[in-house]
């Protein structure tokens, strides 16, 4: 099975669809994205180009199975096709975060948060405490915080 | 102080910007407006018609998070100087089977305005008049009643009702 993100106007992805693989096989039969495209288009009524093939198992740019990745994530509605980087990226969830394109995910513009210390880590084990870093958009740092406080 | 938002109306409307080489066809659908309403048929499903509906779904979704269901849909000719009667596209005894929402699409207008009515709290009766242009959509509640106006003596208005429930 074969995954079609669907491209509004302005690159935002409006639908992602289904395909079967039998669908999208050339007259060598090899599966070929343009013969995907081509038909979806009749079906459809939305034009070839603006149909993009995604993964299913392509997350943050790995493949699950440990597979190729193909296009940074698998699209979703609401995400953004990158024509330039050949990436699906979804939403971001912070303003200041900036995109990374090796990993095909959004970043906080000083990196991912802090590992916790062992201290909590064994407490968030022993469920003492649940410490945890959370993003403060207004300081732009990461806060440790203990949701069970 | 803190504010919590009980109910809220929604009203949606904007041009259906389809992609170059996929343009609605609007004589496609006068054609079927004109054919369903001189024949009392239902309206016909078509290529256009499915463009037209599937664009309104994937677009209420990816921007407002509403799922769309198809409940009905119809076209109506207005005359020139037509004011229509109230129109509400709910019956009020059966809610439970009612449409959430009602979309109106120009399909060929000229001077069609659109009035939807809506109280607010303690002012009853208020209402919102919008014009409806060619290729352009307003979708708002079904419990809302609205007035359909014609206004200019030279050609027939036809527009498209879609109605929908939301899940």
């Amino acid at each position: 099975m074969a995954h079609f993100a669907k491209l509004g106007s302005n690159g935002k992805i409006i639908q992602v669809l289904t395909l079967n693989n039998d669908n999208m096989l050339n007259a060598d039969g090899v599966e070929d994205e343009t013969v995907g495209q081509q038909y979806l288009e009749q079906h459809n009524n939305w034009p070839a180009q603006m149909w993009i093939q995604t993964s299913y198992n392509t997350i943050n740019n790995t493949h699950k199975d440990g597979g190729t990745a193909l296009r940074g994530n698998y699209a979703g509605i609401g995400y953004t096709w990158d024509e330039d980087d050949n990436i699906f990226w979804p939403k971001k969830l912070h303003a200041s975060w900036v995109k990374h394109i090796e990993s095909a995910s959004w970043k906080s513009p000083i990196g991912d948060a802090p590992a916790l210390t062992e201290e909590q880590t064994s407490q968030n084990t022993a469920e003492t405490h649940i410490w945890g870093y959370v993003w403060n958009e207004a300081n732009t740092t990461w806060d440790l915080t203990d949701s069970k406080a | 102080m803190q504010k919590k938002v009980l109910t809220e109306q929604s009203l949606f409307y904007g041009d259906i910007d389809m992609p170059k080489g996929f343009e609605i066809d609007q004589e496609k659908l006068t054609n079927d407006i004109l054919q369903s309403t001189f024949n009392s048929k239902e309206f016909p499903f078509s290529r256009t018609w499915d463009m037209l509906n599937t664009y309104m779904r994937d677009h209420i979704n990816v921007e407002y998070n509403i799922n769309l269901v198809n409940k009905s849909t119809w076209g109506n000719i207005y005359k020139p100087f037509e004011t229509t009667i109230p129109l509400l596209n709910i019956d009020l005894v059966d809610l439970k089977n009612a449409p959430d929402f009602t979309m109106l699409y120009g399909v060929k207008v000229k001077n069609c305005f659109v009035r939807i009515h809506f109280d607010d709290n303690r002012r009853k009766g208020r209402s919102w008049d919008i014009e409806l242009k060619n290729n352009m959509f307003i979708m708002f509640p079904s419990t809302n009643m609205y007035y359909i106006t014609n206004n200019q003596k030279d050609s027939l208005n036809f527009v498209q009702t879609i109605t929908y429930e939301y899940i």
